[in-house]
């Protein structure tokens, strides 16, 4: 298990080497990070000139790359612009443990900037996967079991409404609902905006009230393909010969649908969650903004559009990392899932 | 049926016991007065020399202060200084090239350090040093020296005489002696943590706290040196959403909005929320590339932009699409009557008189397919702007508007990064679309322009030029460069008016709808005023009602 585990992070190296070079240069034709800095004005042109140069950014966008790789300490800088390098470059690049500094928050490092985020957005995606897996076993299961009764059929119609609303339209009609509309008549309410009110302070009442809508947003339209999936696998797995020999057998109906069924059709199902997870570390873009959730979705969008490439290739290639991560992890939960199934 | 009776019931009793949380929660504010307003962008840099964003300069007034700020009418009153200089008091020269201002004695950091000439010295130095990636170096590249004869006078001396420099000289004044240490050991001031952390100001309030994504926490100043706030802390509360913001300040959970929408005003003012628009000196307009090699050659005829101008019925516009609540703006400098002088009068809507001005210049329908043409040129514009919606109902009126005078137009519309992004990368610098639209103004309130400058056209050798109207006008360039130079306020009134006239008749831009800020403010929130260049000027006086 150990020689796989050895040789998977071994063929991760240039796995992430290919999708830095891919995002970089995406990155790079994404906006003028100059032109986002000019506020309600266009940029003067001597300030364009000099924070062009300042910012490195004249250089060809492979010499970007490399320095953003391995950074542009062997190197020299031209601070003063007269074209000729006269200081040493201070960047260590990403092998080394730098990820640079943010372009908008001038001088930040991009690290700091996102292990500012990254809580906030495990707390609220950690919270809202838990909810989800745990409402789609349920309503799966259930769906699974009663199969074209009147409530797996209710079930499945709510699923896909939840499906086919956009998940804005979810958030802002909540928020209208249970944070305007209540309080105007006089009832108990959420929150609208934040992770905490900012006069009480960051309580775990204050956060646990503030999460209960952008959590329902996001539960609500993941239900639906989760407990779909579920239905589904589970009902293969129902008709399986070893199922009717369970049965044949005479043991309990909770012990065949708990120990036998779901854990064979769980292993799909780990499949997609195992994918699933390390997204959660991108956020949820939408929800957080709409709620003002400040993690790593809204993060990411802020900085995207002021093309803030260090910001924004640190989060990408931290997604990159735990998507691989979790690929293998993912693995050894089959293993462990399957019997039959071996690393050697 | 008793599993789901008993679902039921934890479902309501999850939901009851998390909304009475919420309502106890917001029970337990304590007597503290709190004022919070929404930005619907989070500050880049608190410094003021390393940030151009709006949401960030105007909060300068809370925890920093401008030399002169300026009041509702938008007039300079002296603030850091005993009196705004001028010829009379001696604190302009002559020749426009020095200005000696007189600091008050009375002024402190909030650790208690005397704030003096030398702060302000030290502003100017870090903003023209080459080390330093600051936002932008303008005003202080025009400044040949600065010094302090004394901790409590500041000369400077201009390379030429320059006019703006009531509207951009010192907005906001960094920290000496917090700052010198780290430029001594870093060699520059990129990395400093008051950049991000002004803890130390000298503004009515002092940061406490500011909480990526989240909120920025200021406090009062126990070393404040001027009038005594009523508020005792104030909240920027980050909601990126303006859809959001509009819920938030309908359910109490903000008390002042920005940037409000058109469109949301009504439903605002239905929440008891009252409405303030204040001038700003932006105007949303179109802009024209009149050029021989950019453009459409339809757009070197003056008589063809006139047609424009008069085939756009704007005032319904700003009536159906902005409820009426603005107007159109006749002149660049609408919003500064002192150099809006004579006013210049609107061109009517009037597409007769429109169609008979093409036909005039030569664009007619000769092959019948509803579309002028002239020399086998069919008139087909293109019009670019950002995707804000508000530009994109306004692309589609005039799309339509035009097209009835024969005018094909194909609009386009940008990402705004992408849309401003320099010569060669972005459409509007590039002269890649004929029709430009997005808000602007001069350099309010001064009325300094430069965009339209010959030697600012951007190209290979020049890629960062900003006249993207690839236009020069010689004696359009000539009174630009003059007015920028006039001390004197009569004489600059005159070169602005000529300006504006020349604007006028040649419609180089055309007015779409005055941008003021529109800002939404709770019916608990007392003796609020703004300004349209330091909105929060009157923070001290502001109060909230029980």
């Amino acid at each position: 298990m150990l020689r796989f585990i050895f040789k998977r992070v071994l063929q991760a190296v240039p796995l992430l080497f290919i999708i830095s070079v891919i995002l970089f240069f995406l990155m790079m034709n994404m906006g003028d990070p100059i032109a986002a800095m000019a506020g309600r004005n266009i940029t003067r042109s001597s300030d364009r000139q000099r924070l062009t140069r300042q910012l490195g950014l004249d250089k060809p966008i492979v010499v970007q790359y490399i320095f953003w790789l391995i950074g542009n300490d062997w190197t020299t800088v031209d601070q003063d612009g007269d074209g000729i390098g006269d200081t040493n470059g201070t960047r260590h690049g990403i092998i080394r443990g730098d990820f640079g500094t943010s372009l908008v928050n001038r001088g930040r490092p991009v690290t700091e900037v996102i292990a500012q985020r990254l809580p906030n957005t495990l707390i609220l995606m950690v919270a809202s996967e838990i909810v989800i897996i745990v409402g789609a076993l349920a309503i799966g299961v259930y769906s699974a079991l009663r199969q074209y009764s009147i409530v797996d059929n209710v079930i499945t119609t709510i699923s896909f409404v939840g499906y086919s609303m956009p998940i804005f339209f979810i958030a802002l009609l909540s928020m209208y609902i249970f944070g305007v509309l209540f309080k105007r008549w006089g009832l108990p309410y959420l929150p609208t905006v934040g992770m905490f009110d900012p006069e009480i302070g960051k309580t775990l009442g204050q956060v646990l009230t503030h999460m209960i809508l952008p959590v329902f947003s996001i539960s609500l339209i993941s239900f639906a393909a989760y407990s779909r999936y579920i239905r589904s696998t589970m009902l293969e797995v129902l008709s399986q010969d070893y199922i009717r020999t369970a049965k044949a057998k005479g043991l309990p109906k909770r012990e065949i649908v708990f120990i036998h069924a779901l854990k064979n059709a769980s292993l799909p199902i780990v499949t997609v969650v195992g994918l699933d997870l390390p997204l959660l570390l991108g956020g949820a873009v939408v929800t957080e903004r709409i709620f003002a959730w400040p993690g790593m979705g809204r993060l990411f969008l802020d900085h995207v559009s002021r093309a803030d490439t260090p910001v924004v290739m640190g989060i990408l290639m931290l997604i990159a990392v735990a998507v691989v991560t979790f690929q293998i992890i993912t693995d050894i939960v089959y293993a462990w899932l399957d019997p039959r199934i071996r690393y050697e | 049926m008793f599993r789901k009776a008993v679902l039921f019931r934890w479902l309501s009793l999850i939901m009851i016991a998390s909304m009475l949380l919420a309502a106890c929660q917001a029970g337990a504010g304590g007597e503290k007065k709190v004022l919070t307003l929404i930005w619907t962008q989070e500050f880049d840099s608190l410094n003021p020399l390393y940030t151009n964003m709006w949401f960030s300069y105007v909060t300068h007034q809370v925890f920093l202060s401008w030399a002169w700020e300026f009041d509702q009418q938008n007039n300079a009153f002296p603030k850091m200084v005993t009196e705004i200089p001028s010829t009379e008091n001696g604190g302009i020269s002559e020749d426009g090239m020095t200005i000696t201002m007189h600091l008050r004695e009375d002024m402190k950091w909030s650790d208690g350090t005397p704030l003096t000439a030398d702060d302000f010295v030290f502003t100017a130095e870090m903003a023209v040093n080459s080390a330093n990636s600051v936002a932008s170096t303008y005003p202080y590249d025009n400044i040949a020296s600065i010094t302090a004869p004394d901790p409590y006078t500041v000369v400077i001396n201009f390379i030429d005489p320059f006019a703006p420099w009531l509207a951009t000289l010192w907005h906001g004044v960094i920290p000496a002696h917090i700052l010198r240490p780290v430029f001594e050991a870093e060699g520059t001031i990129d990395g400093a943590e008051w950049n991000l952390a002004p803890t130390v100001g000298f503004g009515p309030y002092v940061l406490d706290t500011w909480e990526s994504g989240s909120f920025a926490r200021f406090v009062r100043n126990e070393n404040w040196w001027g009038e005594e706030p009523n508020i005792d802390e104030i909240f920027f509360r980050f909601v990126p959403d303006d859809a959001s913001q509009v819920n938030a300040l309908k359910a109490g959970d903000g008390d002042v909005g920005t940037f409000i929408a058109f469109s949301d005003v009504p439903t605002l003012q239905e929440s008891g929320l009252s409405i303030v628009t204040e001038p700003s000196g932006y105007n949303e307009g179109l802009f024209f590339v009149i050029n021989e090699e950019f453009g459409h050659p339809a757009l070197l005829d003056v008589r063809v932009r006139q047609a424009i101008a008069m085939g756009i019925d704007r005032q319904s516009m700003t009536e159906d699409l902005l409820l009426g609540l603005t107007q159109v703006p006749a002149s660049f400098w609408d919003s500064l009557p002192f150099y809006n002088n004579p006013p210049i009068e609107n061109y009517p809507y009037d597409p007769a008189a429109a169609a008979a001005l093409l036909d005039e210049a030569g664009w007619v329908d000769s092959n019948g397919d509803g579309v002028r043409d002239k020399d086998g040129v069919e008139f087909e514009l293109t019009y670019g702007t950002t995707i804000r919606e508000i530009r994109q109902n306004a692309q589609a009126v005039i799309q339509q508007q035009l097209a009835e005078i024969g005018i094909a137009v194909e609009i386009l519309s940008y990402d705004a990064d992408i849309f401003f992004s320099s010569y060669g990368d972005g459409p509007a610098a590039s002269g890649e679309v004929d029709i430009m639209e997005w808000s602007d103004g001069p350099i309010f309130p001064d009325a300094d322009v430069y965009y339209w400058l010959c030697s600012e056209i951007p190209s290979d050798d020049y890629p960062d030029g900003s006249n993207w109207f690839f236009l020069c006008d010689q004696e359009l360039n000539d009174l630009i460069e003059l007015q920028s130079t006039q001390v004197n306020s009569a004489d600059r009134q005159q070169s602005i008016s000529q300006i504006n006239q020349i604007f006028h008749e040649r419609v180089y831009w055309l007015g779409l709808w005055q941008d003021p800020d529109v800002w939404a403010v709770a019916s608990r929130v007392q003796n609020a005023q703004f300004s349209g260049v330091t909105p929060l000027y009157n923070i001290v006086e502001w109060d909230l009602s029980e």
